[in-house]
């Protein structure tokens, strides 16, 4: 168990291509992060420099207050499981796990006890004396999680260990992981770019991109705050729905946005928080998240659509449908909401009416692209 | 019958037809196949056979005009042993054996090198590498007798001579094993590093075991080239008995002066010869195609 400390980090690769860039974050003792971001934002180099696998161009990386950056990945006392699970083919289960604890030198009864408390408690015992090649993903991913938990590291890395494994498993191994970082209670840095994955088992989400942090923050925050606008598109699913609006105040001090012809009163906290900001008129964009969106009746507060697609999701649709001006918009409905008779007559071309509470709303500069309310 | 059954009645009929014409004429090209493969066998075996049999030769030790010996028995074996071939058959031993642990060493920490890590010359290096391999071995000869001599590693001292310059060149013939090494996922190397390993442990540990056709190969190719060659040991250990290797020494009974009295032997000493080889490559044959083939096409 251990802190982790980025100070100022930068990757460059060939004196020219910056992959990271003034990274500065503090992971605290015990502490479960995740970074999170798309293919190239530098999240799996920023583990691979923490791990010691890829130097450190500039800035400086601690473990437990020492700085690590000239130490060998074997002396930082980390533990790590690649997405490829980087198993050894030539070696047993058994042998896979005690590989680590064998180059200590570790006496073999000792190396007994911990391989199979570890398989026990990943559900591996059965598996020991399997080559790889013999498992399935899963299991394959559970003996990478035992091999790096017998080490007793301080800081226990994951780079996209779910990737390689199909939706169902990934749930499943989701939830273990869940348990596992429980029964452990170590540092965790946890490397994805699935946005669910970083919102289920983080403490704190740092979201990347380009190379730089774009947001760090509670999965609540960064989702009810998101910091800009990639941050507000990245984290949800379906994604945000970001839509051109003016907002104006009018003369009692209160706010309102009118979108597609149609204005909306900010109320609640989003409109006390326009006030306090002193946010002036003009345009801004607007972001609604598709489960903010309601369907309603024709009239004058509703924004007239015209249904693209409804994706069946089970307990919800997904309706993606485009304004008069061609708009595309997500909105997503419990079907528990939906009559037998309203689900048949969703079908592609209906004329809908869509509206959102003023509760709910997002704002962001449209030059900058930050979030007006922080 | 009625209408639909006929017709199904008749297409089964068509496809046991059309099944039974492939069966002929795949036993037809099969058959072709197989009689041109003994036929190519019996060619390859015809010398080896012609020299086993007269190495069991016992009424004549010139060469004659008929293959089957008249009289069998192991003279020319038991002339063998007493002759000069018994220290021949050591120098090659030793030298063979040497280069090949050497150049074994040497190949496989080069390819490994060259294949997990990214120095500057490292381009370069092998570009460099490949045009001078581009070189016959034989232009070197002259400069290498030269240095050999003042080095005083010729003639009665050609063994340790012919194993410094086997081994000399031994870092050029890292193709194929880089090419097998490049296969094995660099994560490997990283899951092992992380869990404590040095590099010196992550190429013992990991990458040879994961790599042993090729290692067998490479100590294969490695014993081989020192064990059947000829010009360079000749000229190096150049007529002082002592230095020679099998295929230099033997080559002398050849002459007209001694073919008449050593034909027989000469073909006991090609048996004596093939025997090790034979035995290497018959125990390590599989591992040996999958080295050869190994890397063209990632597994």
């Amino acid at each position: 168990m251990a802190s982790v400390k980025l100070t100022g980090v930068k990757k460059i690769y060939d004196k020219k291509v910056v992959a990271v860039h003034d990274f500065d974050l503090e992971i605290k003792d015990k502490e479960f992060v995740v970074f999170v971001g798309p293919s190239g934002c530098g999240k799996s180099t920023t583990l691979r420099m923490i791990a010691g696998l890829e130097e450190i161009s500039e800035g400086t990386v601690e473990i437990d207050g020492k700085v690590v950056n000239d130490l060998q990945p074997k002396d930082r006392n980390i533990a790590m499981v690649f997405q490829n699970y980087a198993l050894y083919p030539h070696m047993t289960v058994y042998d896979n796990i005690a590989f680590s604890l064998r180059l200590k030198k570790v006496p073999e009864d000792v190396i007994y006890e911990k391989v199979t408390a570890a398989a026990e408690t990943l559900g591996i015992t059965d598996y020991l004396l399997r080559k790889p090649r013999a498992l399935s993903g899963g299991q394959r991913q559970r003996v990478a999680i035992g091999r790096a938990m017998v080490r007793d590291s301080k800081v226990f890395l994951m780079d996209e260990p779910l990737s390689n494994l199909d939706a169902k498993l990934r749930n499943q191994m989701r939830a273990e992981i869940i348990l596992l970082r429980q029964k452990l209670n170590t540092t965790f840095i946890y490397v994805t770019h699935d946005q669910t994955e970083a919102m289920t088992l983080g403490d704190r989400i740092v979201i990347m991109k380009d190379g730089y942090i774009m947001q760090v923050g509670t999965p609540t925050e960064v989702f009810e705050m998101p910091k800009n606008l990639f941050v507000a598109e990245f984290i949800g699913a379906p994604k945000m729905n970001i839509m051109p609006a003016e907002l104006t105040k009018t003369s009692s001090g209160a706010y309102s946005v009118k979108a597609f012809g149609v204005s909306i009163p900010v109320d609640g906290e989003k409109g006390a928080a326009l006030s306090a900001k002193n946010a002036k008129n003009g345009k801004v964009l607007l972001g609604v998240r598709p489960e903010h969106i309601t369907l309603t009746e024709a009239g004058p507060e509703a924004i007239p659509v015209t249904l693209e697609v409804n994706e069946m999701m089970g307990s919800e649709l997904h309706l993606h449908v485009y304004t008069d001006d061609g708009m595309r918009l997500i909105v997503r409905v419990p079907t528990v909401n939906l009559d037998n008779e309203t689900r048949k007559s969703l079908v592609q071309g209906k004329k809908l009416y869509l509206t959102f509470s003023g509760k709910v709303m997002h704002f962001f500069d449209p030059k900058t692209e930050e979030n007006l309310l922080n | 019958m009625s209408k639909e059954q006929k017709k199904a009645f008749e297409a089964e009929g068509r496809a046991a037809r059309k099944h039974m014409g492939l069966k002929t004429s795949q036993r037809i090209s099969n058959t072709f196949i197989y009689i041109l493969l003994v036929v190519i066998s019996i060619v390859w075996l015809i010398p080896f056979i012609f020299i086993l049999l007269q190495s069991f030769r016992v009424e004549s030790t010139n060469q004659v005009g008929y293959v089957i010996p008249q009289q069998w028995g192991f003279k020319n074996y038991i002339a063998l042993w007493n002759s000069d071939f018994k220290s021949w058959y050591l120098n090659t031993f030793i030298i063979a054996l040497v280069t090949a642990v050497m150049q074994t060493v040497i190949v496989l920490c080069m390819s490994y090198t060259l294949s997990r890590f990214r120095f500057k010359l490292r381009q370069p290096l092998m570009r460099f590498m490949l045009i001078l391999g581009m070189f016959p071995g034989m232009l070197t000869m002259i400069i290498l007798y030269r240095v050999l001599k003042d080095l005083n590693m010729t003639q009665a001292n050609a063994v340790p001579g012919l194993i410094l310059v086997y081994i000399a060149s031994s870092g050029m013939g890292y193709y194929v094993s880089k090419g097998f090494f490049d296969t094995i996922p660099k994560s490997l190397d990283e899951a092992a590093r992380v869990d404590g390993a040095t590099r010196m442990q992550v190429l013992t540990r990991i990458i040879l075991p994961l790599a042993k056709p090729i290692v067998i190969y490479t100590i294969l190719t490695a014993f081989m080239a020192p064990w059947g060659d000829f010009v360079f040991a000749r000229y190096v250990a150049f007529g002082t008995s002592s230095g020679y290797n099998v295929a230099v020494g033997m080559y002398n009974w050849l002459n007209k002066d001694q073919i008449g009295a050593c034909f027989t032997m000469f073909c006991a000493g090609g048996v004596i010869v093939a025997i090790p080889v034979a035995i290497l490559f018959m125990c390590l044959q599989k591992y040996y195609v999958e080295g050869v083939t190994g890397g063209a096409v990632k597994g």
